[in-house]
């Protein structure tokens, strides 16, 4: 059983937000409900001041802090390595958003970011909390799983595309967007990502691109101090883009 | 069995036959009023707009309702310990005031559950799926479990000190392990917010104590709030004198100089230190809901309290025990803002989470003190509150 890991190049990302866009439709999620953010921040001060960004899906933890605090077991992860929401056992007690460090889980119940309200323009059929003119087909959902239109008053988070990896052909090492036969098992946001930034593969291969590139060019992973241990490792080369290693000034309270 | 042999069985536990006091009415019309009119717009508002009638977010999950409910449920126990000292630790002066600190706190969980059911996504899912579970890494499952149990053992100890069971071996067995429950359900609340360590405004092995001693604490100045509204008659019954005029407004001062101190040493370690997160100590310095906490709840009712001559009156306790009430209300609130000011991981350069309570949210607060005033002014009327195990003062 491969035990899935992305690995996100920042000296090739351009942030685009081309995986955000991809993700947003891939998973029907609403506007500003960015289950793969880009975050942009500034760094220094003129005239040495520098826009940076760093991309940040979910870090699907080998030791999430989300699924330890989870009162209902909804929170879990698969054998393969993935953290997903059962959204038939979510209470939406929203204390997994209290106890992610990386701040990547989502509610939709809130004021809308984005006027008008796309709840109100495409409203919900049944349970869901929208139904949008694009979205994945029916029998590709599972709210098992958090995959699809998520139900009124849940927690939802990047799956990294489980309707997709979960496919794959037993004893995939690399999910290469390039391979046509592994394409559509592929995560939405590595198949697009124009400037091929993200890799995804087996963390347990030694065989694996991603294994490969963590070793070669010294992937480094958020927070580490948390013990949460992310399954996604960023490289960083040369540059100082994690916002870790940042050496910006706080502003005076 | 007819509905007048029904009938009898009620009057047995309810006092029917006896007139309401004015005070009695007035907190039943109060309370009727308010919660009517709070519940009525909270629960319109949840059927029209959902969740989103609250100002909370995904960068600020946890928002007003839950400090009302932290608010209600830490007071609870904290009513429940003092309801305790009596049958527990032999504190004899305690007896006059037990039975109505066991119902004050049995209404004050009813109205944190209440708050709770209309907060959370799905409560309904909560009552299968959380015991179900056995999610035991999960303080939020032991705190669920926790004050199921409290619920349960306080309704017990209420009925059996209702129909005169003091001192049966049944009746202390069950008052020890209630003691058990109110000291371990407010500790395992402070583990919600002090085990994380992503929190850094939240984060201290010291929390269960801190709630523990807050909720003690608001529950002495409740009885004080509460007791200082009864009549008093020195000649009548010179003990319920003493606890009133003396022994309670003593405990209220020592508990909240110890909650002075704890607050002082939270407040210096927070401004000192560098690390990420703890800025929101110095934001706190611009919030009316922190020097709410510090000039009215603690400020105020240190100098009422300080003085042997002047605590004793009725109106003086009346007024010390509202200003703490308020000022503690506003700090659940202020310290539920400050372990999510920051934002997780983005830090302070993709701002500052701005949170107040939406409308929706405030009018939780009439909907909550409602209903509890409400339940309080019915059970004074009709359930012999201020019985003890000696009978009538």
């Amino acid at each position: 059983m491969a035990r899935w890991g992305m690995v996100i190049d920042l000296e090739k990302c351009t942030g685009c937000q081309a995986c955000t866009t991809a993700c947003q439709m891939e998973n029907s999620r609403l506007p500003g409900e960015n289950w793969q953010d880009v975050l942009f921040y500034s760094e220094g001060e003129f005239p040495s001041g520098k826009l940076q960004w760093l991309p940040r899906p979910c870090m699907h933890c080998e030791n999430p802090s989300c699924l330890a605090v989870c009162p209902t077991g909804a929170t879990y992860k698969t054998e393969d390595g993935v953290v997903l929401i059962n959204w038939e056992k979510c209470i939406g007690c929203k204390f997994c958003m209290i106890a992610c460090p990386y701040g990547v889980r989502f509610y939709a119940a809130e004021k809308q970011k984005t006027q008008p309200d796309v709840r109100e323009v495409f409203p919900p059929t049944g349970d869901k909390v929208w139904d949008p003119p694009y979205k994945m087909p029916e029998h590709v959902q599972n709210p098992k799983c958090g995959v699809g239109i998520q139900p009124e008053n849940v927690v939802s988070k990047c799956t990294f595309c489980y309707h997709r990896i979960s496919k794959a052909p037993e004893g995939t090492v690399d999910l290469d967007p390039n391979d046509p036969e592994l394409r559509d098992f592929t995560p939405a946001c590595v198949v697009t990502c124009a400037p091929t930034a993200r890799f995804f593969g087996d963390l347990d291969n030694p065989e694996s691109k991603v294994r490969k590139l963590i070793a070669e060019k010294r992937g480094t992973r958020l927070l580490d101090q948390t013990g949460n241990r992310p399954q996604v490792y960023y490289l960083a080369g040369e540059a100082p883009v994690i916002p870790e290693t940042r050496s910006v000034r706080k502003p005076k309270a | 069995m007819t509905i007048a042999t029904y009938s009898d069985a009620i009057g047995r536990y309810l006092d029917f036959g006896k007139k309401p006091s004015g005070m009695d009415i007035a907190l039943m019309v109060v309370g009727a009023v308010s919660g009517a009119i709070g519940l009525s717009f909270v629960f319109y508002m949840l059927f029209t707009e959902g969740h989103a009638a609250f100002n909370t977010s995904s960068d600020m999950p946890w928002g007003a309702p839950i400090a009302f409910y932290l608010f209600f449920l830490l007071t609870s126990s904290g009513l429940s310990i003092i309801a305790s000292l009596d049958t527990v630790f032999d504190l004899r002066v305690f007896y006059p005031i037990a039975k109505r600190a066991v119902f004050l706190s049995l209404i004050c969980l009813i109205a944190g559950f209440s708050i709770l059911a209309l907060e959370i996504g799905r409560p309904f899912r909560m009552l299968w799926a959380l015991p179900f579970a056995m999610q035991i890494r999960s303080p939020m499952w032991w705190m669920g479990v926790l004050y199921s149990i409290d619920l349960v053992l306080l309704f017990v100890k209420f009925y059996l000190i209702h129909v005169g069971d003091w001192h049966s071996r049944f009746s202390h067995l069950v008052a020890r392990l209630s003691f058990v429950v109110c000291i371990l359900a407010p500790g395992t609340l402070g583990l919600v917010f002090g085990m994380m360590t992503m929190r850094p405004a939240w984060y201290s092995n010291v929390m269960p104590m801190f709630f523990i001693l807050t909720g003690f604490t608001t529950a002495v100045s409740f009885m004080l709030f509460f007791t200082s509204l009864l009549p008093r008659n020195p000649l009548v019954a010179p003990n319920v004198n003493q606890l009133y005029q003396e022994v309670l407004p003593r405990l209220f001062f020592i508990s909240l100089l110890a909650v002075i101190a704890v607050r002082v040493g939270q407040i210096i370690t927070g401004l000192w230190s560098n690390q990420e997160g703890l800025e929101a100590n110095w934001l706190q310095l611009h919030s009316p809901y922190f020097w709410i906490e510090i000039v009215v709840g603690l400020a105020l009712p240190t100098i009422l309290m300080a003085f042997d001559s002047v605590r004793r009156y009725p109106r003086v306790q009346f007024i010390a025990a509202s200003c703490f009430n308020i000022g503690v209300f506003f700090s659940r609130l202020e310290f539920l803002i400050i372990g999510q000011k920051v934002p997780l991981f983005k830090g302070y350069w993709a701002g500052y989470v701005d949170y107040s309570p939406s409308f929706t949210e405030w009018m939780l607060i009439p909907a909550g003190c409602g209903v509890f005033l409400l339940l309080y002014g019915a059970g004074n009327w009709l359930l012999r509150l201020s019985e003890t195990e000696i009978g009538n003062h």
